[in-house]
């Protein structure tokens, strides 16, 4: 029970300020996590031997790899609980050395695609190929069909109605009314699965009557899927170039990293 | 006498609000007949009025789903299916007189804009437009899809042919290309877990020991079930074996032919039990048979110390079958008139 009274009588009278926000914000309601400001950080390090911090960060690093197998978000209220615990204190400097390793030692970035709800994902840092990779690792079919999915969104401007998805699955021999021997619940999968992982955002139009909802890409999707990339293949199996879709283009090419829309992990403050 | 009926506002009925006036418009010439709201002319208007009203509402129904159903279809730039539809509507709309169908006739305007507005936007998009059934027919022959030689069906939009095994594997692999996905982390050697294995063995050992005690019971009540009938055989069995070691013993030397040990010349049946019963006794071990110079079948009780000797290395199988007509020659041919087993005092069957 000490370790609940801990923020709070290090708070200062500006960070009782943000409580109140942070408090609506996180879903994890046993302690409402504020964020430490950085002179709490400091003091927090030096009563830490590096051995103990250097635990703590493995130990985050472990979490997010093992969340990571079934490509979850993790969540910021989780991480804290689970994990980080007692030293909440200096949280943000954990994070900042979890991140570091990521980037050094697996090669993947942490992003946080939820600044809201304060979620993260790994992603891989390192440039997608241009082929295949050599390697001849086990392939995941899922990702076949989302890769059907987000492209057609993506053509179509970004938003497009269910039953769009649905008529396109179909003709790919997919049908969400029965069971594919694939990938069994296809309905499921798509609008359970794929929007957990944050591939695909599943949102019900207002006013539709029988209910209808509309897919677009998620928050993972922005993160780890190169646009430019997907209008390439749309090229190749069109045979047609990818400037041909102007819109479409201009949208892929806009910005210098069209793939990456989430802020890195490393400097800002307010994680 | 209704002036609904009449031409009217045939001309307003496009703006909004013109159906709420026109129910007004009805509701003024019920009050300006007074008090009767019903009279006979008017009921006969009412019935052709209520089949029309139904008919209407139902072709209503029947444009927006269609619509509905067939959106993709008029999205299509190629036809004008949709002002097909809004054709209907307004030759529909002449005949509406009351709210209800007005509102499908909303809910018909709301569904075709916003089919209108997609329209639209294709129109306004530069560059070429994305049909997704072109894409899924292209995605097709990417994931390998063997097409039959021959198309039967001309109009069919779907392509025949089946699809390989790993067409979503071929997709997904090319996908890798645009995904930067991170490897999913696993342990080389995966974990180790010492806690299952004790609590399986424990339910076994709990399994074991009330199957014990359940055996236990099981005998006791059994043995009082088929005592009655067990007892007879081995009690039979007993008393053959004792009559053939008596017989063996009068004379060791000469050998007890098979079928006047076993013939009772006074009764087929018993004749029958007597082999039933002596078959134990070689089952058993406790006689063997044999055959003599003549080849006929003997008998001889097996000695004790012979029991061991033999094994099961020696033992054979055979079967034996006898008919009343094979037993009768037989007492004629070996002249057996006495059995050499009598016949049991008690009659258990």
């Amino acid at each position: 029970m000490t370790q609940r009274k801990r923020p709070s009588s290090t708070q200062s009278s500006s960070q009782r300020r943000h409580t109140g926000n942070l408090v609506a914000q996180d879903e994890d309601d046993d302690v409402a996590f504020t964020q430490p400001s950085t002179s709490q950080v400091q003091r927090g390090l030096e009563k830490l031997t590096p051995a103990q911090v250097d635990q703590k960060t493995a130990e985050v690093v472990q979490y997010f790899l093992v969340k990571d197998q079934k490509k979850m978000p993790v969540r910021r209220a989780d991480l804290v609980k689970h994990v980080v615990k007692d030293y909440r204190n200096i949280y943000p400097e954990i994070l900042k050395r979890a991140a570091r390793t990521f980037d050094q030692v697996f090669g993947l970035k942490l992003v946080e695609i939820d600044p809201k709800n304060k979620m993260y994902i790994l992603v891989n840092n390192l440039e997608t190929p241009d082929k295949a990779s050599p390697i001849r690792s086990p392939s995941n079919p899922k990702m076949g069909l989302l890769l059907a999915i987000l492209s057609v969104i993506f053509m179509k401007g970004g938003v497009v109605r269910e039953n769009l998805i649905w008529n396109t699955l179909k003709k790919l021999r997919v049908d969400p009314g029965e069971k594919h021997e694939e990938f069994g619940d296809v309905r499921k999968m798509v609008t359970d699965e794929f929007v957990r992982q944050r591939y695909l955002e599943y949102v019900r139009i207002p006013h539709t009557e029988p209910i209808e909802h509309e897919f677009r890409w998620g928050q993972r999707a922005d993160a780890e899927v190169s646009k430019a990339k997907i209008l390439e293949f749309m090229g190749e199996l069109h045979e047609q170039d990818p400037k041909t879709w102007t819109q479409q283009y201009r949208e892929a090419h806009s910005l210098p990293n069209s793939s990456q829309a989430s802020t890195s992990s490393s400097s800002s403050s307010q994680r | 006498m209704k002036r609904s009926k009449g031409g009217g506002d045939e001309e307003a009925p496009r703006q909004n609000g013109s159906a709420s006036r026109r129910k007004a418009d009805q509701q003024q010439s019920d009050g300006d007949e007074g008090g009767s709201d019903i009279g006979p002319a008017d009921l006969q208007d009412d019935d052709n009025d209520q089949g029309l009203r139904r008919e209407i509402r139902s072709k209503y129904r029947d444009l927006i789903s269609s619509v509905q159903q067939n959106r993709e279809d008029m999205l299509s730039p190629s036809n004008n299916k949709l002002t097909e539809v809004l054709e209907e509507a307004n030759k529909l709309f002449k005949d509406v007189r009351q709210a209800r169908e007005a509102a499908l006739d909303a809910q018909l305007l709301v569904v075709a804009t916003d089919l209108g507005k997609e329209k639209a936007s294709q129109l306004f998009s530069e560059g070429t437009a994305f049909d997704p059934t072109a894409f899924a027919e292209h995605l097709l022959s990417f994931m390998g899809l063997n097409r039959l030689e021959d198309d039967e069906d001309e109009q069919q939009t779907t392509a025949n042919g089946y699809l390989p095994q790993d067409a979503w594997h071929r997709l997904a692999r090319r996908a890798e290309c645009c995904f930067r996905t991170a490897p999913s982390f696993h342990y080389m050697m995966g974990s180790f877990y010492a806690e299952p294995p004790p609590p399986k063995q424990r339910i076994e050992r709990q399994r074991k020991a009330p199957s014990k005690e359940a055996k236990r019971i099981m005998p006791t009540q059994l043995k009082k079930m088929e005592e009655s009938q067990q007892e007879a055989t081995e009690k039979e069995v007993e008393r053959i074996l004792g009559y053939l070691k008596s017989y063996y013993q009068d004379d060791p030397t000469s050998p007890i032919s098979y079928y006047e040990f076993v013939i009772d010349p006074s009764s087929f049946s018993r004749t029958v039990e007597n082999i039933f019963h002596t078959s134990f006794l070689i089952r058993d071990g406790l006689a063997r048979m044999y055959l003599d110079e003549e080849k006929l079948p003997c008998i001889a009780p097996v000695e004790e110390g012979e029991v061991e000797a033999g094994g099961s290395t020696s033992r054979k199988q055979c079967i034996l079958s006898i008919s009343p007509k094979i037993w009768k020659e037989l007492i004629d041919a070996f002249e057996i008139r006495d059995s050499i087993i009598r016949p049991p005092n008690t009659q258990n069957d």
